[in-house]
C-alpha cells in the first residue's frame, strides 16, 4: 500500500534550488519560523493591541498582511495538494515512534507540542529556522547560517539518537 | 498585494516539493537524524550548494534582494541548541510543520500550536533575552565572502557543501524499501 515513493535527493535538490532562487529575485530571503511572529501578531492584535504595540518582537515583523505569512499559509496548501496527489499513507503518529512508544496518540501530541515549542523558541532566539537562517543564510554565504547549521544537526542526531532507542533492522 | 500572491505561490511551490522530498514525514526526518538514511539531509545540502551559485549569478546581473543575518555567538548557539532537541524530539521544524499539517498529519497540527506557544513565550522574553544574549557576542552579519574574498567564498562554500553531499552518501545507510 505505501508503493508511492519520494523523489530521490537529486531531483528534489534542484525543485527546491528553483523554489529558492525565484523566492530571491522576487522577494528576498524565504523564512518560515518568522509566518509564526506575523500570523500570532494578527491574532493578538485585535485581544490585546496595547500589549502588541509594547512589544519589540511584533513591533520589528509586519502583520499579517505580509509575504511572510502568506508564504507558511501556502506551504501548507502545498502541503496538502502534495499529499492528496501521491498514494502514500499518512499516519497521525510515526511508524518510528509506535516502534518506541507504542500507538497513543496522547502521548505523540504532547512531544511534538513540546518540539514545536523548542523549535520556535529556539528559532527566535536565534534569528530564524531551518529554512530563514541556515538555508537563506547559507545560500547568502552568512555565517550565522553555517554556525545554526551545523549545531542543529549536531544537537538533532543527538537527540533522536536517545529519544529513539530502538532503531535499524525491522524497526527502519 | 503583488507581494501576498507571491508569498502565497511560493509558498505552494515550497511546500509541494518538501512534501515529494518526504521533508514533512517525521518518520523520514529520524532516519535521516539517526542517520540510517541520508536521502533528506543530502537534498537540503545540494540544494544549499545549488543555490549559493544561482544567487551569486543572480546578484551579478543585479537581480535579488538579500539580508544577511547577524551572527550572535551565544544566542545563535543557544538558540539552535534548543532547536535541535525540538527537532530532534518531534521530526518537524517551523516550515515542515506547515506543510505536514496541510498533508493532514495530526502530530504537526500539535507541534504547530506548540510553535505559536514558543513564540508568544520568546516575544514576551525578547526585552531581556537580546540584550542579555544576543547583543554582548553579536559579530555583525558577516559572511564567507568578508573571509575569503569573492569568488574565494562562495566557491569554497559550494565545494565544502558537495564534500559534505559524498561524505553523507557514504556514512548515512540506504534503508531497503519496504
Amino acid at each position: 500500500m505505501n508503493k508511492a515513493r519520494y523523489w530521490g535527493w537529486v531531483p528534489t535538490s534542484i525543485a527546491l534550488t528553483g523554489v529558492i532562487l525565484f523566492i530571491f529575485a522576487t522577494f528576498g530571503p524565504p523564512a518560515s519560523s518568522s509566518g509564526f511572529v506575523t500570523t500570532l501578531k494578527g491574532i493578538l492584535q485585535p485581544i490585546a493591541p496595547d500589549y502588541v504595540a509594547g512589544k519589540e518582537h511584533y513591533a520589528m515583523m509586519p502583520g499579517p498582511g505580509s509575504w511572510l505569512m502568506t508564504f507558511v499559509l501556502g506551504m501548507a496548501i502545498g502541503g496538502f495538494i502534495g499529499g492528496r496527489t501521491m498514494k502514500k499513507k499518512i499516519h497521525d503518529v510515526p511508524e518510528i515512534w509506535v516502534k518506541n512508544f507504542g500507538g497513543s496518540r496522547k502521548k505523540r501530541y504532547i512531544a511534538t507540542f513540546i518540539g514545536g515549542v523548542l523549535i520556535l523558541f529556539g528559532a527566535r532566539l536565534a534569528g530564524g529556522c531551518t529554512l530563514g537562517l541556515f538555508i537563506s543564510g547559507s545560500t547568502q554565504l552568512a555565517i550565522s547560517g553555517l554556525y545554526f547549521g551545523v549545531i542543529i544537526f549536531a544537537v538533532a542526531m543527538i537527540t533522536a539518537r536517545i529519544v529513539y532507542k530502538k532503531y535499524g533492522k525491522g524497526v527502519l | 498585494m503583488d507581494n501576498l500572491w507571491l508569498g502565497l505561490i511560493s509558498g505552494v511551490l515550497f511546500g509541494f516539493v518538501i512534501q515529494r522530498g518526504g521533508a514533512t514525514d517525521a518518520d523520514e526526518m529520524v532516519k535521516a537524524h539517526l542517520m540510517a538514511d541520508g536521502r533528506v539531509p543530502k537534498f537540503m545540502v545540494a540544494a544549499v550548494a545549488l543555490s549559493a551559485l544561482g544567487l551569486y549569478g543572480l546578484q551579478s546581473v543585479g537581480v535579488g534582494r538579500v539580508m544577511v543575518l547577524p551572527v550572535s555567538i551565544v544566542a545563535t548557539g543557544l538558540g539552535a541548541v534548543i532547536f535541535g532537541i525540538g527537532w530532534g524530539l518531534s521530526g518537524y521544524c517551523p516550515g515542515t510543520c506547515w506543510a505536514a499539517a496541510g498533508e493532514g498529519r495530526m502530530d504537526a497540527i500539535f507541534a504547530l500550536l506548540g510553535g505559536f506557544v514558543g513564540t508568544l513565550l520568546f516575544a514576551q522574553l525578547h526585552e531581556t533575552l537580546i540584550p542579555l544574549l544576543y547583543l554582548p557576542t553579536s559579530m555583525g552579519p558577516v559572511t564567507l565572502t568578508d573571509w575569503l574574498g569573492e569568488p574565494g567564498g562562495v566557491l569554497t562554500l559550494f565545494v565544502v557543501f558537495a564534500v559534505m553531499v559524498w561524505l553523507i552518501g557514504r556514512l548515512w545507510g540506504t534503508p531497503a524499501e519496504e
